[in-house]
């Protein structure tokens, strides 16, 4: 555990899925959901880098919507289903990254993971999004690396696959 | 033709770093852990500018669950580092320069221990005059940041008497512009794993763009030959020139040598920003002069850099500033200065572009600014004054021949753009509502490549046939994203004809790498391919020798292809490489090592090779915000052949959008020497929403008959020359010229019309 100073840790514990297995953990009341991904559960795909919401990077799917994981305390975790790249990719490449291999959707990969998954999000919600619908959905993924050229032939890509299924 | 997925058919390639990337199963090293790590932090300055009289580190280290507190009494070899010149202290000793300079480190069992224990370090300060602007650190009784005085280095570049010149020109034009501190903003912050073995070496994973240099400044600061220290330095989340220089190493190396135990070090945003490089903030003043006709006669320019505390790389970055202020024109007169100078501000460093980013914006805005003094199209301006092919360099030093500079000259003017912009006769008609104007403006550039004169500049690499029938290329060169893995394999494909599945890839471990130089400048993807052009004979034929020892075909009947030897001609598979691997001889091996190619001249810094890029841009301004948001982007890059088109593609793309920040949005805004700007809230990078316009890549691979060169680096290019693009294109929509970046939206704003109408009726 990473905060034993802290300490106060919830006997209690807290129940939730992630990547559809049900775990119980104990999570202190200053766990975020990223620390306890990372830390706690090695699921490192999740990235870590502002800490304030404002990159993406740290993006999962908490009942099939999109959450920052670094804003999001584990305890409010608490019976919900919680999907992180790792369980996206657990069947294998998906339509979605198949398109981002495709079209040079990534360079340094960092911001990937959650740029996927917001896209994963839209896409279920919304097979065929408008542009002002793809850039509304993916203004909370910073990537400093592509210039978002590979990452909107990515999604139109992406967008093609799904609709061929 | 324009550069995309359909047109480049076969070669528009899968990167083999792909599948891990999109999967989130690509351990970077700052995912790495290991079994009872300890985690790492570092003490920074709470003062910009200090005489530091005390350290008191006892409380620190009782708290349980601390394993070390060091200070400068705890380095054992050299205090300091530094990539050109080490005057960056590990640890202070008495005396702080910057907000990120590091007082302490400790090591302890978890990060929220090392938390309380930085928090139970006690420093007494004593705080001293802050030198938060350059030019007041240049004055004679400003505090003396080092021995030598404040300024860090100064160059100067003269051609003939522009004093002389300046009396013959009829058109002159006098600007001075500026430039912000743009921050990388890799997505992966610095951090790394400090892994202390049982042999008594130590593994270092952290990301870094030169692993040897790492590797021999580390061995300066614990004292221990470099053998002792292995540096694993690939995959990156992302670097552009960021974390070339020392970062978190030095800590995480004391602290795992002082505990014995593996350290995690990993900074937070905010510590990255206090702590880390950004792009020399600018004030540029030009004087150009042409005759009536428009030909240029002299140039005057003047560089004022703040390199913030310590050297780094402050003087190369101005010396390239020196060189790109004179770019692809010809003056009979020139008068180059340039200053660089130690402030409390924050780090400046190395940063995609080199320093050409500030000068290109300058010299084009100059440029622009003739040309509608002459009354000439901007572009035929440009024209008249352009080097020819074999014109010398900015210098005047002797470089690789290329007709660059004219065939993206000539690209712009044909791109459908720019024949949008001469057909523009009344901006107004483009616009949707009467406060929306529209503009087209576009740039030019050379960008000079490799470390240039005087500076070491080693490359190359190994290619050997492993155990396991897998053909190994190795070399000393580092992933940051850029997709060199991605353009080593197809160079290795297209090349030897060989497939994917033959190749294995092995970078960024100094244990098992030639040192093939540093990842930067623009040089890896030309370097690579200069080696494989050195290596492909010999290994060829070692490779067919051995097969043709095995299988009695002469060696020069036969060839390398998918899955092992073939005949010419024929598809039938001879002999796999794993047979040909498990054959009795000596292991087939051949390494090259060379130099990159350096300019006949003494001046130091003076590059040879370039590539040339040039750019159009059409512009929308809201004249009741202020906002400026880019249409269309056409970017010509004239470098040679394309090695990996997705990679050249992403490259001219990421590196504008860097540009676009820098021209818009971006600035690490500091206020006495501090950071007012400490995290992505405020420090805006482009999101997706601010790249809705197009972009298109016109690469031009032409190159002369006899160059030996091939593949120029396009790394840096594409963020160099999109600025003045934008610029111009905004002088076209608002009648304003924008000399400081980024653009203020409070400067082009405009009462709107029915406003005005209503006052005077009123
Ligand atoms: S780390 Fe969560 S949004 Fe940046
Ligand atoms: S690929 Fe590097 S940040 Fe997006």
């Amino acid at each position: 555990m990473s905060d034993k100073v802290s300490g106060n840790e919830l006997a209690n514990g807290l129940t939730c899925s992630i990547n559809g297995g049900v775990q119980s953990i104990p999570a202190s009341p200053s766990k975020t959901l990223l620390t306890l991904l990372r830390d706690d559960f090695a699921l490192t795909g999740t990235k870590r880098s502002c800490d304030i919401g404002r990159c993406g990077a740290c993006m999962v799917l908490i009942d099939g919507k999109p959450f920052n994981s670094c804003l999001t305390m584990a305890y409010q975790c608490c019976g919900k289903q919680i999907t992180t790249i790792e369980g996206l990719s657990a069947g294998g490449i998906g339509s979605i990254q198949q398109a981002f291999l495709e079209e040079g959707g990534f360079q340094c990969g960092y911001c990937t993971p959650g740029m996927i998954i917001s896209v994963k999000a839209l896409l279920d919600d919304n097979p065929d999004p408008s542009d002002d619908e793809i850039a509304e959905a993916l203004s909370g993924n910073l990537c400093r690396c592509t210039g978002y050229g590979g990452i909107w032939r990515a999604v139109k890509r992406a967008i093609e696959l799904i609709g061929c299924q | 033709m324009l550069l995309n997925r359909s047109g480049s058919g076969g070669r528009w390639r899968i990167r083999p770093d792909g599948p891990d990337k999109v999967t989130g199963a690509l351990a970077y090293l700052t995912d790495m852990t290991s079994e009872d790590m300890l985690y790492g932090l570092v003490l920074r300055s709470e003062h910009p500018h200090a005489v530091i009289l005390a350290i008191y580190t006892d409380k620190a280290k009782q708290l349980p669950g601390v394993h070390a507190v060091l200070t400068y009494l705890d380095v054992p070899g050299l205090n300091a580092f530094g990539i050109a010149h080490p005057d960056q202290p590990v640890f202070c000793e008495d005396r702080a320069r910057y907000i990120g300079d590091a007082i302490a480190a400790v090591a302890a069992e978890s990060p929220a221990i090392a938390q309380q224990a930085l928090q139970l370090i006690e420093v007494e300060y004593e705080p001293l005059q802050v030198i938060d602007d350059p030019e007041q650190a240049l004055l004679a009784d400003a505090p003396q940041l080092h021995p030598n005085g404040n300024a860090l280095h100064r160059t100067t570049f003269c051609k003939g008497n522009t004093e002389e010149g300046f009396k013959q020109c009829t058109y002159i034009i006098e600007e001075t512009y500026y430039t912000p501190r743009q921050m990388h903003t890799y997505m992966e912050t610095e951090g790394g794993l400090f892994v202390p073995e049982e042999n008594g070496r130590l593994t270092v994973y952290s990301p870094t763009q030169h692993g040897f240099m790492d590797r021999l400044q580390l061995s300066r600061i614990l004292a221990v030959p470099q053998s002792d220290i292995r540096i694993v330095s690939s995959p990156i989340g992302g670097s552009f020139g960021g974390k070339d220089e020392l970062n978190v190493q030095p800590y995480g190396a004391l602290l795992a040598v002082r505990t014995g135990r593996a350290v995690k070090m990993h900074n937070s945003r905010r510590e990255s920003v206090r702590a880390g490089l950004k792009r020399h903030p600018m004030k540029i003043y030009m004087k150009t002069g042409t005759d009536a006709a428009g030909k240029l006669l002299a140039h005057e320019v003047s560089l004022l850099a703040d390199t913030g505390p310590y050297s780094t790389l402050g003087a190369e970055v101005l010396n390239f500033a020196a060189e790109h202020a004179i770019g692809p024109y010809r003056y009979e007169h020139l008068d180059v200065k340039g200053v660089s100078v130690f402030t409390n501000n924050g780090m400046s460093g190395e940063f995609r572009g080199f320093g050409g980013n500030q000068s290109i914006f300058a010299l084009e805005g100059q440029m622009d600014r003739l040309a509608e003094r002459l009354g000439m199209e901007p572009w035929d301006f440009r024209r008249l004054n352009l080097r020819k092919a074999d014109d010398p360099g900015p210098f005047d030093q002797p470089i690789a021949m290329t007709e660059g500079a004219e065939r993206v000259w000539e690209a712009i003017a044909k791109c459908p753009l720019w024949q949008e912009r001469k057909a523009m006769k009344q901006l107004e008609q483009f616009a949707r509502e009467p406060w929306i104007k529209t503009g087209i403006g576009a740039a030019i550039t050379m960008h000079g490549a490799g470390l240039g004169v005087g500076i070491p500049d080693p490359a190359g690499g190994r290619l050997l046939l492993a155990d396991d029938g897998k053909i190994e290329a190795v070399f000393g060169y580092e992933e940051f994203g850029q997709g060199l893995i991605a353009s080593l394999e197809q160079m290795l494909i297209e090349q030897f004809g060989i497939a994917d599945g033959d190749i294995r890839i092995i970078i960024g471990d100094t244990d098992v790498v030639p040192d093939s130089g540093s990842t930067t400048a623009s040089r890896a993807t030309a370097m690579m391919w200069k080696s494989l052009q050195r290596l492909r004979a010999p290994f060829t034929g070692q490779m067919l020798e051995r097969a043709s020892s095995i299988i009695g075909f002469p060696a020069g009947q036969l060839r390398l292809s998918e899955g092992g030897i073939r005949k010419i001609g024929a598809d039938e598979l001879l002999l796999t490489f794993k047979e040909l691997a498990n054959a009795e001889g000596v292991p087939i091996r051949c390494e090259t090592a060379f130099n990159f190619p350096t300019s006949a001249t003494d001046r130091v810094g003076a590059h040879f090779m370039y590539t040339y890029s040039a750019v159009a841009v059409m512009v929308e301004l809201n004249t009741l915000s202020g906002r400026v948001r880019v249409l269309q982007q056409y970017h010509a890059v004239a470098a040679g052949p394309v090695v990996n088109p997705q990679g050249y593609l992403g490259q001219i793309e990421g590196g504008s959008s860097m540009a676009l920040g820098f021209t818009l949005t971006e600035e690490a805004v500091m206020e006495k020497g501090h950071y007012m700007t400490r995290n992505l809230d405020t420090y805006l990078i482009p999101t997706i929403a601010d790249q809705r316009g197009t972009v298109e890549v016109e690469p031009i691979e032409h190159l002369p008959e006899d160059d030996e060169y091939g593949p120029r680096g396009i790394g840096e290019v594409g963020s160099v020359t999109l600025a003045p693009a934008i610029a111009a294109a905004i002088r076209q929509a608002s009648g304003k010229w924008v000399n400081r970046l980024p653009v203020d939206p409070g400067s082009l704003q405009e009462t709107p019309f029915f406003l005005n109408r209503a006052v005077s009726e009123g």
